[in-house]
């Protein structure tokens, strides 16, 4: 049959890149290359081959029909752990210079799990991105009122630039105090800079912070400004050579690249330090576009891959989003969708504490090296698959549809050896044990994740994705009530899936500090609103002109605006989305108040609600939607409950709560739509495997969505 | 399980050239059951006498075992100290820098603690001149001990293993 290929949604990991690609009907294939470093598009492009061999057709005749081509890749975070970017000058305040390596006294610890943080000698301050002999200061100071304290020395700034092309820096980066709410001084040592790079016959770009975050906290306002110089703008050329390899192959579309908002952005956009991170972002994009299709808007995303557990909250159909998070052992100024991460996945390493006798889980892991089973890995600790595969869990030689082969025996040897002597338990208890800890750390790490929030499980329908997720679907989700469980059938292909699915979307943030006092003149709110307007006016011409590179209009951008409020001397804001698109008058500011007071109830409570305070204003944010081309979800029409034959694969013997069971194991692609099966079955994918356990039992939908229902 | 750490890693970490990540790895693991054995073994090799050691008692410091079954404080020069239980400071060559003059041989005019305030006692060993200890403490206060190690229950209840043996 001839398909119709759409869109082409690429994954570019550091050993293999991963192509989707998904036809008019919702159908898609996965391809895999060895990635290619020196030249990105040859992995790619490899990848693709492999891909649409599946549909017995070739990179020439599908790319012309594509419509839409989505990027995510690690090669720009690689270029930044390895601290293999640019050399770049920094131009800070006088009597500041040391601030971007102390790294606000907390770079030591990021990413460290929650006991090495507590355990003070392993604290280590990377190596700062820009060392100290490249940093130079110039004197000026603004408060952070955006009061001129000091005038800028502009005497002093063209030294510090000479000084600093002399070192021969690749790009030079300014960040000054609060520059945020004045930005005259640090544009000022910009154009100076400018003139004297041109002067100096040198070409080499110039990166002030207030062009790119004009945010609150200069240790991330900085870091991020320059990632943006140091390595996002090298990768801008990768991407380039890129989009131009795509079109000689005859696609006419403009290659977008996953942004940490959860949008996707072109590869020509001002901000491209966003797109540093996407990977697991993809999940959660893909559940919110799920969500909308089959009207859910309240979902509970958790994806299980080979080395942590991730959650996200789909809230009112809007993801949430930290505004400073931190990546690679950074705290950065960018927008991420806010996801909780715990380092529990299939691959985690598992130990016995010598001392106490305890099984521990991760946060280490093999990652895709799988565990002990897997001898090319290398691996000699007992991992969680290991215990998968003691326990029959996973099929070893349908692993990855058979291209890995795992060795049961090894997994046997190893985990007897360091788990199961140590404790004086068989086994088969031993792997059964760990597996049980995991699903109830998971659980208890979900529940808590929901409840802390202010939320129920019941309010949230949960979403299981990942290759590792359906595995522990009912284990974790066993007894918390969920409104539903859903494992999509392509929950291995899920990250791919939600990079194609995600919006063409810019978002831009503005830090402000308005406050409104409870009862205040109405001139005061008038005063307020005009100073929102102004921001929300600046920031639409920023991602208005971003969409004008790619050749779109004012008038196709779909603006959404939207403010962060706080009572006034409260500690934590809430993003809010605008119920005004223009502000008028004293009413649309009582509008504002109100919509953030309804959040604020739903969030916290109702009684927690305290305008005696006044109110802060303390962002402004826009988000600038076009229509793009997105995937097509399944859809067949329902047989009946019981499974066609050809589905059954036979039995396999499962040790389960403390015996060996048989147990049925299905074929996934060969199940139809309304087919239920019950306990105890394993269905086999070649990327994933779903167990459903006594108790439980499942119905496909007619969109490919397995719903995962407990009986007892 | 913790991770086999190779005897070449211990040599790295006592002499301070461990990579940091070799070492935050080390940190962030469970210890690996006979680490104290061939800690232990590394410091007797390195040291020219024979006493078994029991435990490090500081840089250059050691509580050996004699023939007579006594346990003492030795350097690694040779030199010794007194019995584990005694305090070894008291056996030591002290230099304390408690004049604005003598502080100002090691920190920048005006930098360094008032003399009224607070002292520097340094510890040298009669028998190579090594600086055992430094320890800035105010004037009155004591040389007090730095550990007084229960040898015995470390060794039966905390390593189970036999200590070397003695006369005792």
């Amino acid at each position: 049959m001839e398909k119709n290929s759409q869109i082409l949604a690429i994954d570019a990991g550091g050993t293999m890149t991963d192509t989707f690609i998904i036809d008019d009907q919702g159908e898609f294939v996965v391809g895999k290359a060895q990635s290619t470093p020196y030249d990105e598009s040859i992995g790619l492009i490899n990848s693709a081959k492999d891909a649409l061999s599946y549909w017995d057709t070739s990179v020439e005749t599908e790319f012309p029909k594509l419509l839409a081509g989505v990027y995510s890749g690690t090669a720009m975070l690689n270029r930044l752990v390895q601290r293999r970017g640019r050399r770049v000058g920094l131009i800070v305040n006088k009597g500041m210079e040391d601030f971007h390596r102390m790294g606000r006294a907390i770079q030591a610890y990021l990413g460290y799990s929650y006991s090495d943080r507590l355990h003070i000698n392993t604290h280590r301050y990377d190596p700062p991105l820009v060392p100290g002999e490249l940093t130079r200061g110039v004197t000026e100071r603004v408060d952070l009122f955006g009061n001129v304290v000091i005038p800028l020395y502009e005497h002093e700034v063209e030294p510090a630039v000479r000084e600093l092309l002399e070192m021969d820096v690749q790009a030079i980066v300014i960040s000054l105090l609060h520059s945020y709410r004045y930005p005259a001084h640090e544009r000022k040592v910009r154009d100076i800079a400018r003139e004297m790079i041109k002067k100096s016959g040198k070409d080499i770009p110039v990166f002030a912070s207030v062009d790119y975050y004009p945010v609150r906290k200069e240790s991330h306002r900085t870091n991020t400004t320059i990632i943006e110089a140091y390595a996002a703008d090298p990768s801008r050329e990768t991407l380039k050579k890129i989009n131009q390899r795509i079109s000689e192959k005859g696609a006419s579309f403009d290659l977008r690249v996953m942004a940490s908002h959860g949008g996707t952005i072109s590869i020509e956009a001002n901000e491209l330090a966003r797109t540093l991170v996407s990977g697991p972002i993809g999940g959660v994009v893909g559940a919110k576009y799920l969500g909308e299709l089959l009207g859910i808007p309240n979902i509970a995303c958790s994806d299980i891959g080979g080395t942590s557990f991730d959650i996200a909250l789909i809230t009112q159909g809007d993801l949430s989003i930290n505004p400073s998070p931190d990546m690679a052992r950074l705290v950065l100024s960018l927008p991420l969708v806010a996801m909780d991460t715990v380092g529990a996945g299939a691959g985690s390493y598992v130990r016995v504490d010598p001392n106490y006798k305890s099984i521990t889980l991760g946060p280490d892991s093999a990652g895709y090296r799988v565990g002990v089973c897997y001898p090319e890995g290398g691996v000699d600790t007992v991992t969680v698959s290991d215990c998968h595969v003691v326990l029959g869990l996973i099929n070893p030689d349908n692993f990855l549809g058979g291209e890995v082969k795992l060795y049961p025996e090894r997994a046997y040897k190893a985990v007897k050896e360091q788990i199961a002597d140590p404790l004086g338990l068989s086994v088969e208890d031993a792997a059964y044990g760990v597996i049980d800890l995991l699903e109830s750390q998971l659980r208890n790490y979900l529940e808590s994740m929901i409840l802390g929030k202010g939320y129920s499980p019941s309010q949230y329908v949960c979403f299981s994705y990942g290759g590792g997720g359906p595995l522990h679907t009912a284990g974790y989700t066993k007894g918390l009530g969920f409104d539903k469980v859903m494992v999509p059938a392509w929950a291995a292909g899920f990250s791919a899936f939600g990079c194609a699915a995600a919006d063409f979307e810019y978002r831009y943030d503005k830090t402000l500090d308005i406050n409104v006092d409870d009862g205040a003149a109405d001139e005061i709110k008038l005063a307020a609103g005009k100073e929102l307007l102004a921001a929300w006016e600046e920031l639409k011409e920023k991602v208005g002109n971003e969409f004008v590179k790619n050749h779109f209009a004012m008038d196709d951008v779909d603006f959404r605006l939207y403010f962060r409020m706080q009572y006034q001397g409260q500690l934590n804001d809430l993003e809010i989305e605008a119920p005004i698109k223009d502000f008028q008058g004293v009413k649309d500011w009582d509008a504002l108040i109100e919509a953030f007071e309804e959040v604020y109830t739903r969030v916290y409570a109702k009684a927690a609600r305290s305008p005696e305070l006044g109110y802060s204003i303390t962002g402004a944010i826009v988000r600038g939607l076009v229509d793009v081309v997105k995937p097509k979800i399944p859809k067949e029409a329902l047989s009946g409950e019981e499974p066609p034959k050809e589905a059954y694969l036979g039995k396999r013997k499962v040790y389960w709560k403390g015996e060996w069971t048989e147990v049925d194991i299905w074929e996934m692609e060969k199940l139809k739509a309304g087919n239920r099966i019950r306990a105890f079955s394993i269905i086999e994918s070649p990327a994933t495997t779903y167990v459903v356990p006594p108790g439980f039992e499942t119905v496909l939908d007619e969109h490919r969505i397995f719903h995962l229902i407990e009986v007892d | 399980m913790a991770v086999r750490i190779d005897r070449k890693t211990i040599e790295e970490l006592i002499d301070g050239t461990i990579d940091f990540y070799k070492l935050k790895e080390l940190l962030s693991n469970f210890k690996d059951k006979d680490r104290f054995q061939t800690y232990l073994s590394i410091l007797q090799e390195r040291v020219p006498w024979d006493d078994p050691i029991l435990l490090p008692a500081g840089l250059h410091l050691y509580i050996v075992q004699k023939e007579n079954g006594d346990r003492i404080v030795k350097c690694d020069c040779g030199h010794e100290f007194c019995d584990y239980r005694d305090n070894w400071k008291l056996h030591a060559l002290v230099y304390v820098r408690d004049t604005e003059e003598k502080m100002n041989e090691l920190y920048p005019k005006l930098l360094a603690p008032d003399p009224e305030w607070q002292v520097i006692r340094e510890y040298y060993c009669p028998g190579c001149a090594s600086q055992l200890e430094v320890e800035a403490v105010a004037p009155w206060y004591p040389v007090l001990k730095d550990f007084e190690p229960d040898i015995d229950t470390f060794y039966e209840d905390w390593l189970g293993l036999p200590l070397p043996l003695g006369k005792k």
